[in-house]
């Protein structure tokens, strides 16, 4: 619906979202609950600075980041890799199709018994978990991208004698490059709430670690810090992949596309 | 998805091998390499046993259970009933509040920032918020899949409303159509696919947040089901259980997508015009 008088009520937005933390405080500040249980935004900064050095909470922040970024860059090496070769090759691509299509229904965080079985505790099981977790969107999105390709820019291409590896380089893979981006951005806020669950079953390390072992101390005022610090960590990451990278790189793409 | 690139050139080959039979042939190749790897003793059964163990352990589970008479059917028995309600909650809480905050500009601003932010806390995080303020069980379970569920079918909802083409409105106004009538002919109806399709992204945050829950503490339920035998290395029973677990996501998913064709028969290509 258009309404051109507020498009841009910016003091909304903020509005909203102070209204929010003030109303929180207000019903934290009620004592209808012990403190202990429902802490206030003001106690739960207090809670944080005095259980959670920086130090600390830095290392959390870092081993976290880690996993995801190993875990990620493997699964979207692969996932392009894959995607590419099954678009190109219609018949291997059905063969190396047939797995991944079976796996795929199977949610990351199943695997999460069996990564731990295969691999230990140990850091590669979590990176096998994010793997998987970008791994198949950036597959999908790669694949789509690759067979959904306007056949005209093809044939435009071959028309102008394009062949063969500098179809696929230089016109067709560049073609597929806002399909990998969508499969990037879901791949990665997907990647990003799996580590925190991978963390939360058996980790001593790590952002979901440091919430669960704030719930065995019973520590409510952490676990609301943490929280708080993984969704701010996952909004500041998705909208540097989207505004500054993506929307850089892929300029013509979202210029052709606007309206 | 037929039309691939090379097909163009391939087409003119006389014998082809139809899509359909390779996906059968590699299939059985698989399950054939992996149950040879496993009977020479190269995959060790702790890691990976063989295929045919895995299907007398699956007619093991359906009788007899594990843990003890917990039969398959149990777990899954209790993964679809708090599946159910928590999506349930989130529905009947999320579309009514999503149309409000759809048809009213200012509330929708007022109402982004929060939602953007609820969105991007993963639901599981909030698994030890919940076990410390409800404790482990039912109702922890119950309000993460809401929580997951909500913010998907509202967003969702909001954006809905706010496609509604203007012109639909104006000419149901010319017609001289009250507000009440608009609503429920007009903006419902054009906002019904966009609602759909959160309730779809919706079911699936909840399957996913569920078999994380209950892999902390429960019992029962499928997420259980794999944690308890990994702690045993029973991985036999493990893989039975993803596989459970994959045939549940794949009815969840196909079974929506049907649904949405017979029920809303004029979304059909909606989301090839969106490309």
């Amino acid at each position: 619906m258009n309404h051109r008088r507020f498009r841009h009520a910016l003091w909304a937005s903020w509005l909203g979202f102070i209204s929010l933390i003030a109303l929180w405080e207000i019903i934290a500040a009620l004592q209808l609950l012990d403190s202990q249980v429902f802490p206030g935004p003001v106690a739960v900064i207090e809670a944080a600075i005095k259980n959670v050095p920086l130090k600390r909470l830095l290392e959390h922040i870092g081993i976290s980041l880690l996993r995801v970024i190993m875990g990620f860059s493997l699964g979207a090496a692969v996932g392009i890799t894959v995607g590419i070769v099954s678009g190109w090759y219609s018949k291997l691509g059905n063969v190396l199709r047939t797995p991944i299509e079976i796996l795929r229904p199977i949610p990351p965080l199943a695997w999460i018994p069996l990564a731990i079985i295969w691999l230990g505790l140990g850091e590669s099981s979590k990176v096998m978990i994010i793997f998987l977790g970008s791994f198949f969107p950036i597959f999908t999105n790669t694949f789509k991208g690759m067979v959904t390709i306007e056949p005209n820019i093809i044939r435009v291409a071959q028309t102008l004698g394009v062949q063969k590896n500098k179809l696929l380089f230089k016109v067709i893979f560049p073609a597929t490059l806002p399909d990998i981006a969508t499969g990037f951005r879901v791949g990665w806020s997907y990647s990003f709430g799996l580590v925190v669950a991978a963390e939360l079953i058996a980790a001593s390390r790590g952002l979901g670690y440091m919430i669960m072992h704030a719930r065995e101390l019973n520590m409510i005022a952490v676990i609301m810090y943490g929280v708080i610090l993984i969704g701010t960590i996952n909004l500041v990451t998705d909208y540097l992949i989207q505004e500054v990278i993506l929307k850089r790189k892929l300029k013509w793409h979202y210029l052709a596309t606007a309206y | 998805m037929d039309a691939t690139i090379t097909g163009l050139e391939e087409s003119k080959k006389g014998f082809q091998l139809s899509d359909r039979w390779i996906q059968i042939i590699t299939t059985v190749a698989i399950i054939g390499l992996w149950e040879l790897l496993s009977r020479t003793g190269l995959i060790k059964p702790v890691h990976l046993p063989s295929p045919t163990r895995v299907l007398s352990t699956f007619i093991y589970i359906t009788r007899e259970g594990y843990p003890q008479d917990i039969t398959i059917f149990k777990h899954i028995k209790a993964t679809v009933w708090r599946i159910i309600q928590g999506y349930l909650l989130a529905t009947a809480t999320a579309i009514p509040l999503g149309l409000l905050i759809g048809s009213h500009f200012l509330l929708e601003r007022a109402a982004n920032p929060v939602i953007t932010f609820a969105r991007s806390i993963a639901t599981i995080s909030l698994l030890p918020l919940a076990i410390a303020w409800f404790g482990v069980g039912e109702l922890s379970s119950i309000l993460l899949i809401m929580y997951g569920a909500f913010w998907a079918i509202l967003t969702n909802t909001i954006q809905g409303v706010k496609q509604v083409d203007v012109n639909f409105i104006n000419v149901g106004r010319m017609f001289g159509a009250t507000r009440r009538h608009i609503f429920f002919r007009v903006v419902l109806p054009s906002t019904l696919p966009r609602i759909f399709s959160g309730m779809k992204i919706g079911l699936g945050v909840s399957f996913m947040v569920i078999i994380a829950a209950e892999m902390v503490g429960t019992v029962k339920g499928l997420g259980a089901l794999i944690q308890q035998s990994r702690l045993y290395y029973r991985t036999d029973i493990t893989i039975v259980g993803m596989i459970f677990i994959g045939i549940f996501g794949l009815i969840i998913s196909i079974g929506l997508d049907r649904l949405e064709r017979v029920m809303l028969p004029w979304a059909i290509g909606l989301e090839e015009v969106k490309r």
